[in-house]
Order: C-alpha cells, then structure tokens, then sequence
C-alpha cells in the first residue's frame, strides 16, 4: 500500500546551495559508521586515557596549591599514566623537579606538563585506537560504492568528484577528530578551568593551536591512505586487510633496517614505519623543546602519502565513468 | 518545436576507438527513443548529455546549457536512470531517495516528502523502509525510475527501462512515461533494445550504429514507406484473388500467402477491392496502409553500420 498517493506533482521550492553537496555524502558515511557497534565501543575506549589525563591536570593543580596528598598521588600515578620520551623525561623525577620549579615560574611549568600530557594522549594512547578505528571505517567507504556502482547515481547529480572524494574524507575525519582533536580540546579547557585563575591562558595560548595542527597531521594522510586503499579494490575486507598490513609490516621492515644497522637510527628509512612517522611528527609539533626532529622531513613524507593517495584516489573514482 | 538536445559535429574518441562520430542532432520535446546495436556509441551519447565526460571535438546546447559547460546546473534538470544495477549500499529505498533528492540540493525533510511522493507514484510500496540490497530485480528497476525523478527534471533519460519488469509492470512502467510527457511536458530518451516499447511510447526515434546516427525523426516519418502502398489480407485464396484483382486493373506489387501488396492508397481501389470480395468463398481480413517496422528498419542500421566499418 502506498503511503499517500498523490501521483505525479512538480516540485517548487528552494533549493540550497550545491557547494555542501559534500555534506550529504558524509552525514550518510557517518550515519552508516555509527551503526557498527565495534566502532562505538572503541570510542568509549579512545576516551578513557584522556578522561585520566584529566586527572592528572586535576592532581597537578591541587599540588601546585599545596596538597600534599594530591602531590604523592601524582607523583604515583605519573609514572603509569605519562610517555617518558616527553619533555618531563623521567617521569617521576621529571614532575617532581617540574613541581619545584612551578614555584619560580608556574607558567612556563604547567606549559611543560600540559604539552607532556598531550603529547602522551597523541602517541602513547590514541594510535592504538585509531590505527583499528580508520580500518573499520574506511575499507567500505568506495569499496562498496564501486561494487554497487553506486557512482552513477552520484555523479549523474550535481556533485563533482572532488565533493565526493571530500565527503568520503569528511566521514573518516569526522571520527579521527572525534578520539584526537576533541578530547585533547577538552583536557586543555579542563585545565585551564581547573587552574587558579585564566591568566594561564596567555602562557598556554599555542597549545590549542597545536592540537589543532598535530589531529590535522595525522588525520589527514591517514584518512586518504585508507580512502585510496578502499578505492583499489571491490571487497571492503581486503582493503582492510592492506590497511593494517601496511602498519604492521612497516613496522617490522623498519626496525629490521635499524636493527640491520642498514641505515642510521635516525635516518629516513624508520619512516618506513608509519607509527614512527606520526609519532615523531606529532612530537615536533606538540613539544618543540625535543628538537632532534626533522619537521620538513616529516612532513614532506606526509606530504607525499596524502598527494600519492588523493591522485590515485581521483583516478579510481574517474575511472568507471571514463569507461 | 524548441529542439531540447541540439549536437554539432560531435566526435568523442577513447584513444583510437571513435564512439561517436560526427554527430549532428535536433532532438525536440517529447519521448524519443534511442536504439542501437551494442557499441553504437548509446552510452558514450548519455554520459556526453549528462556532462560526465569531455567530448572530443564538436558541441552543442542541451536545455538551453552549452554542452561541456554548467554540468552542475544541467545535472539539476536532467534525471538518470542507469541500465546497470546500481545502489547506494546500506540504505533503504527511502533513504536512497532521500540521498539523491538533497544532492540536488533539497531541503532535508522536503527530500523526505518528495521521496516518498514519488516512490507512491512509482509503485513502491512499503518495500520503500527496506535496504535496497534485498530487493529484486523489479523492485530495483522502479527504484531507479524513482531516484531518477525525484527531483523534478526538464528531460529523463532511461537507459533500459522495462528490462526486468514483468509484463504487468512493464506496461505500467510504460504509462508513467506517458504521464510524464504528455501531462507534465518531462522529456524523455529512452534507450532500449525492446523495439515494441518504442512503438508504444516514442514520438520521435533515433537510431545510433557504429558512432554514426543511422536513421532519425519523427516515428510517423521514419516509418513512412517512400511510396504509397497497402496491404490486403485475405482468408481463403490468396492466388485467386491476385487474379481476380489484376483483371481489374489494380497494381498488385507483391503477394505474400494471403497478403497483397498494393501499389497506391486505399481509397483509389476499395471499388475494385470489394468487387472481388464480392465472389463466393473470398473474405477481407484486412486492409492496412504499409509501414517500415522499426524492426526492419533497426536490422537495415545495423547492417549499414556494419558495412561502414568493413
């Protein structure tokens, strides 16, 4: 039975802009991630290391006024909870040496240990959950669109390849910024309201940039590498399958080059290995002070990898309609 | 009559394989079918119309649009259905027009409405809340009549649209072509290898072989024979009413069993026809002016399309 039957009627009304068209491509993307309920329990995860690195903002900033109960628990938990390749080095010490000089200059302190944290959220917690969470997102994304031909519908419509491609981007970007961007935002306001006054604000004022510049850095080549392998073929299970080999046997090439002494530690070729690549590159940018790392290095690598992938991505797309 | 597509000179070459060649168009408003062999150069034709490729030389207006310009806007006015069996994975049928009204840039709960308007007026029904994975083939074919109209197109154009359909659906299908050009002015090309859907739908015919436009016009001119002729169909002795029609002086130009074939109109010799009727044992069938089948006429292309690439 129909639902209302009115038999054919023009249409009139207003029509709004086609420059959003892409928005529609990633509300449905999004829509459809969200039904799978691995994707939904990894998000609960992804949460909770910054959930307790909120803690520590609490605990730091209880100490700093004098608690001493607060002082001990930090100290405790520091080691545990914090990366020790991080300005504050060796934990322990590093925070009680930190507390010490937040005495002589509490600005310059709490900048320290808030960009430590960060820098632990980025590459000590997150990749664990995004590295699986991208493989679950992104594989169908044009795989199945390329199986259903689902082309033709969109492109027989006002929408331009590039509106796809940055609609389909939207949807992984959509969820990378939702583990990394937004809860590094969150930790940096909980700070600044846990702190005793907003004055910090003006000595912490780059580090929201930062965020912003290092979820970017790394939402960016990762989304079009799994967008570009997901192009490459019809089954979204094998595009996951390139996925996560390309992050384990990057790895594992990578440090059998360094073990190898077949290049220097530092040398380029550990970028075989994307998890060194974003790990050094999310450090330069949140802690400029450990300042051994090439950024121009980095992010030419970056560059490439988004540029290789956003081309064959376009040509994969262009490709059933050419035909 | 405001030609709706017009094409000059249009060429469009996959590196040394020429899809079209020389095309030179006036398609006006109303149904028009587009026949062909495979490989005529059909779906080169629609993705030019549509904007999706770059033509290699030649141009052209489409609704007005100057062809390889405006894509966007002409997009907007234009309604696809694809022969192939296309979805978008994970919606249902509503959602997927929901999908395509907003990329032509509807409103949200408008798309909504619309969607479910059309899919009534496509026969639909409550299969509409179901992913469109699991639907058959029929259901499909209407699905993408649906999402082809959902968002009010000047000119729709239908790649194969019956193929699937059972004969009750097909004949529906059909009427909703009518309706849509006779009652809201929607011009429709209709691509399709079942001939007799033409006949029952196409004002005008177009006929595509090897690149080439072969045979193109209005239905009536295209199946017009070149000279007046009439056919005759008897029940019982065809030879002896051949004679009976010489001795009385009409041009009998062929016999085929019962049926005469007439040189002139049916007019000019129904006194001589009804004189040898009238004789024991001889009955008219019927008597029916000649025309080209678009069958014949088909073959006639491709068989000349043939002879052009040997």
């Amino acid at each position: 039975m129909g639902i209302h039957n009115l038999g054919y009627r023009h249409w009139q009304g207003d029509r709004t802009s086609s420059a959003f068209h892409w928005l529609v491509v990633a509300e449905n993307g999004i829509r459809r991630a969200w039904g799978s309920s691995w994707l939904r329990r990894m998000l609960f995860f992804a949460w909770l290391p910054s959930i307790s690195m909120g803690f520590l903002i609490f605990l730091y900033e209880q100490s700093e006024s004098g608690s001493p109960a607060s002082r001990a628990t930090l100290l405790q938990l520091s080691p545990l909870l914090m990366d020790s390749d991080t300005d504050i080095r060796n934990t322990r010490s590093g925070v009680l040496d930190l507390l010490t000089k937040s005495r002589e200059s509490p600005g310059e302190a709490r900048h320290t240990f808030w960009s430590s944290l960060l820098l632990t959220l980025f590459r000590r917690s997150q990749p664990f959950i995004l590295i699986p969470m991208i493989g679950i997102i992104a594989p169908p994304l044009i795989s199945q669109d390329i199986r259903s031909r689902a082309f033709l519908i969109y492109f027989s419509r006002p929408l331009s390849r590039t509106q796809y491609v940055v609609g389909k981007l939207a949807t992984v970007l959509f969820y990378v910024f939702l583990i990394t961007l937004l809860p590094a935002l969150l930790l940096f306001c909980t700070g600044v309201l846990l702190s005793p006054d907003l004055s910090v604000l003006s000595s912490t004022l780059d580090l929201p940039l930062r965020i912003f510049a290092a979820s970017v850095v790394i939402a960016l080549p990762t989304a079009s590498l799994a967008l570009m392998l997901s192009s490459l073929t019809v089954e979204s299970r094998f595009a996951a399958f390139a996925w996560f080999s390309l992050w384990i046997f990057g790895a594992f090439t990578a440090s059998l080059i360094t073990n190898a002494q077949w290049g220097a530690p530092d040398s380029g070729l550990r970028y075989l290995s994307l998890f060194e690549l974003f790990s050094d590159v999310t450090a330069t940018i949140l802690d400029p002070d450990l300042g051994d790392r090439e950024i121009v290095e980095q992010l030419s690598v970056l560059t490439v990898i988004t540029g290789v992938s956003m081309a064959v991505l376009i040509r994969r797309i262009s490709a059933p309609l050419q035909a | 009559m405001t030609a709706m597509i017009q094409l000059r000179s249009l060429s469009m070459n996959y590196g040394n394989f020429c899809a079209l060649n020389d095309i030179n168009l006036d398609i006006p408003s109303g149904v028009t079918g587009l026949l062909g062999p495979n490989g005529a150069g059909k779906s080169t034709l629609i993705k030019v119309l549509l904007g999706l490729i770059r033509v290699s030389s030649g141009n052209g207006k489409i609704l007005g649009h100057p062809l390889g310009s405006m894509a966007k806007e002409l997009r907007m006015q234009i309604g696809y259905m694809p022969e192939d069996d296309c979805f978008i994975h994970g919606l249902t049928g509503i959602e997927s027009m929901q999908m395509a009204a907003r990329l032509t840039s509807m409103g949200r709960i408008e798309s909504l409405r619309r969607g479910h308007e059309i899919l009534d007026f496509c026969g639909v029904r409550q299969e509409r809340y179901r992913p469109v994975q699991t639907y058959s083939t029929g259901m499909r074919q209407k699905l993408r009549f649906a999402l082809a109209l959902v968002h009010d197109p000047k000119l729709l154009i239908l790649d194969e649209p019956t193929t699937g359909l059972d004969p009750e659906e097909r004949e529906a299908m059909l009427n909703r072509v009518r309706v849509l050009s006779h009652d809201f002015s929607i011009s429709v090309l209709l691509c399709t290898h079942i001939l007799p859907d033409v006949q029952a739908v196409c004002e005008h015919v177009l006929i595509l072989s090897a690149g080439r436009v072969r045979i193109h016009g209005s239905m009536e001119d295209v199946c017009r024979v070149p000279s007046p002729q009439f056919q005759v169909h008897v029940a019982t002795d065809g030879v002896g009413f051949e004679r009976s029609l010489t001795e009385l002086q009409v041009p009998v130009t062929g016999r085929k069993d019962n049926v005469l074939t007439i040189s002139g109109f049916p007019a000019e010799y129904g006194d001589q026809i009804w004189q040898a009727a009238n004789t024991p044992g001889q009955f008219v069938r019927s008597i029916t002016p000649s025309a080209n089948s678009l069958e014949k006429l088909f073959l006639e292309a491709v068989r000349e399309g043939q002879h052009g690439n040997s």
